[in-house]
């Protein structure tokens, strides 16, 4: 009698799980409630902290220093001369673009890894920000210049993943076919970039070189447009996407079983993948390994719940950040692009990831 | 008397006729490389020279600029390409059978990324180009070898043929990243070696060969030497110890030998992928698991590869040339993806 009146009681609603806020939506009979682990929460308040600071390091640092107060100025147009046009001009262009960049690559590899179940089987790896480099560079070597880079990267990136897809036959055991056929992609249109770059007038050669090791030196203002914009459907999109991810993880028959559509939100992570990646690589070239780091330090941050997507894209956004800053002090005046400092970092840890005893592949 | 079911396996795959046929595709190849080229010296005119054609008959003349650029230009390259091809090819057999894994190779597996930053690494010390590349090249190649053993022993990573491969191409990427580096610190280093690293053997002399021959002859020798032990090794570290093998001994010497192998093709090459898991898969599917007939069909299929290779890319771009390693790529990433995906990836 007690249990009947407790079940069909709307006003005591269930008891959130331990360690999450529960925010009720609607109330009635049919309620809807949101659970917000606040381990996530934390996570991503700290990663939202360390992201500012980084980002007010790379205004305020470079061949002309800035104090961090004159440069929150300058940003809005107040204080010295100088000090504006170094800001306005110069930087803040930069890191809005290592920002954006960091966080769609990252977000980028968060989808990848989990749709594949493996942590390896990044956009870098699967050959996805090869085919973009590739056709985006044909838009510089003159084979087609009437599109605008962003369009032929998304152009390069949808082929490159489409040829890896039927060329694996489906993920494969533990994603490794998936990503070994990715790698041969990769290296194919490698090669077709090198190819183009050999047959294109020096100039353009020069011009391209940013596309194919990765560098933030001179992005273009209506690509960093375009990707602020595809970043933000992107971000919308993958987050609702989250709950079925969040059970794509475990396997197949589990999350069909829960009434997930397998194949649609395969699909559906693939395409924002592929997408987000391309408008990145048309800003900064392929970038390697930040699509492995981001979510990797967001899910330790996070203690593995769930697919920390807001936590990756920080992340990544904080990692893009810092490496062009490091890129740009470590041996001034020369400048070390972001593609090179990243995989000098990142090698090592990709490396750690894959052959330390214990290793567990499974994002 | 029936024979043993083993040679009669033997007799049906015909290791020796298609040694005899890669072979003769090789040289039909290699004449073709001395008559085919970006320059005004037709096919024909080069044919003409090459039989010794009677001098004053009209368009068959052989002038001595056709000569020239037969004996100087395509002659050495030629010879590079055959000895280049036929290293890369031995060495990927090799590592492949030391580590168990059909898609070890070396250009892949970062022993040529680690020449590579070596040459770039003593080139920004101040070392000359030209006396010290081939030793240095080498020892970077001794060192990225010793990596990607030492990964390959790790546990769990010698059972999973794609782990290997894909921590290989981590390697290769920092190994890349860094010697890139160095070019960006260093202008003179990367004014010297720029060409070079991409990959080539245009305008590669015969006196940079001489340099090799050494290092290629003891590599050689030793290959000789190792390769019933090796094959010995194939069937288990403890049937080769129980025949009396000593397989710490066979993996160091193996290890030798890709370092000196790898070293030389990248000295006087540059980078050049692939070619060490088209020519053995090519070679394994002919010639059986053996690896003592894989070796030696990976002489020809190396060098028919790399020389191929090498003539087009002279073709593809003229006047210009293609870098031969993006070439090597097309035709290999194929091949991985292939050798991924119709095989369940056996051990070796």
């Amino acid at each position: 009698m007690s249990t009947v009146r407790t079940l069909s009681n709307a006003r005591d609603p269930v008891a959130p799980p331990a360690g999450t806020w529960r925010i009720g939506l609607s109330r009635g009979p049919t309620q809807r409630a949101v659970l917000i682990d606040r381990r996530t929460v934390a996570a991503n308040g700290l990663l939202a902290l360390l992201l500012a600071a980084v980002a007010l390091a790379s205004l305020c640092l470079g061949s002309v220093p800035i104090a961090p107060q004159a440069a929150l100025r300058a940003i809005f147009g107040q204080g010295d001369a100088m000090d504006v046009f170094v800001i306005q001009e110069l930087r803040l262009a930069r890191v809005e673009a290592a920002l954006l960049t960091g966080a769609a690559f990252s977000l980028a590899g968060c989808l990848t890894q989990t749709l594949a179940r493996n942590r390896l089987a990044t956009p870098g790896i699967i050959g996805i920000d090869n085919g973009a480099t590739a056709f985006a560079v044909a838009t510089v070597t003159g084979v087609s210049a009437h599109f605008a880079p962003a369009v032929m990267a998304l152009a390069g990136a949808a082929t490159a993943t489409a040829v890896t897809f039927s060329l694996a036959g489906g993920i494969g055991t533990r994603g490794y076919r998936f990503i070994v056929a990715g790698l041969g992609v990769g290296a194919a249109f490698r090669a077709v970039t090198h190819l183009m770059l050999a047959r294109a007038p020096i100039d353009d050669a020069n011009a391209a070189y940013a596309w194919t090791v990765g560098s933030l030196n001179a992005p273009e203002a209506g690509s960093i447009a375009l990707l602020a914009a595809g970043l933000v459907v992107g971000m919308v999109a993958a987050l609702m996407l989250a709950r079925s991810l969040a059970v794509l993880r475990f396997s197949d028959a589990t999350a069909q079983t829960l009434g997930i559509n397998v194949r649609g939100c395969r699909l559906a992570a693939l395409a924002i993948a592929v997408v987000l990646s391309a408008l990145a690589v048309a800003v900064a070239g392929p970038v390697a390994l930040v699509a492995l780091m981001g979510p990797e330090i967001a899910r330790h941050l996070s203690s593995h719940r769930g697919v920390p997507l807001v936590g990756a894209a920080l992340a990544g956004a904080a990692i893009m950040t810092a490496a062009d800053l490091a890129g740009r002090l470590l041996l001034a005046p020369i400048e070390i692009p972001v593609g090179l400092v990243t995989a000098v970092v990142g090698g090592p840890f990709l490396l750690w990831i894959l052959l330390r005893p214990g290793h567990r592949i499974a994002p | 008397m029936s024979r043993p079911p083993a040679a009669r396996t033997h007799t049906r795959r015909r290791p020796g006729l298609w040694f005899a046929l890669l072979t003769a595709a090789l040289a039909l190849v290699c004449i073709a490389s001395l008559m085919f080229g970006a320059g005004s010296t037709g096919p024909i005119t080069s044919l003409a020279t090459l039989l010794h054609a009677p001098a004053g008959d009209g368009g068959w003349a052989s002038s001595g600029e056709a000569r020239f650029v037969i004996e100087s230009l395509r002659g050495p390259r030629t010879i590079v390409g055959v000895l280049v091809g036929a290293a890369l090819g031995v060495a990927g057999a090799l590592l492949q059978a030391v580590t168990r894994n059909p898609l070890a190779e070396p250009g892949l597996l970062g022993v040529s990324a680690g020449s590579v930053l070596a040459v770039a690494l003593a080139l920004a010390f101040g070392e000359s180009a030209a006396t010290l590349r081939v030793p240095v090249a080498q020892l970077g190649a001794l060192a990225g070898c010793m990596a990607v053993l030492a990964a390959a022993r790790l546990r769990g990573v010698g059972n999973d043929p794609v782990r290997l491969v894909l921590a290989g191409a981590v390697l290769s990427g920092v190994l890349d990243a860094l010697t890139y580096m160095i070019l960006l610190v260093d202008e003179r280093t990367a004014d010297e070696i720029r060409f070079w690293i991409v990959g080539s053997l245009a305008g590669r002399r015969l006196t940079d060969v001489t340099a090799l021959l050494p290092g290629l002859a003891i590599a050689a020798a030793i290959v000789v030497a190792i390769a019933r032990p090796l094959a010995a090794l194939a069937l288990g570290e403890r049937v080769a110890t129980g025949l009396g093998h000593r397989p710490r001994l066979v993996r160091f010497m193996v290890v030798i030998a890709v370092a000196l192998l790898v070293g030389s093709a990248t000295a006087i090459a540059g980078l050049i992928a692939f070619v060490g898991l088209v020519a053995p898969f090519a070679a394994r599917a002919l010639a059986g698991p053996d690896v003592r007939r894989t070796l030696w069909l990976c002489l020809p299929a190396g060098a028919l590869m790399v020389v191929t290779a090498d003539i087009v890319s002279r073709l593809v771009v003229r006047p210009s040339e293609l870098p031969i390693g993006v070439l090597t790529a097309l035709i290999g990433a194929p091949v991985l993806v292939a050798v991924v995906r119709l095989r369940r990836l056996p051990s070796l």
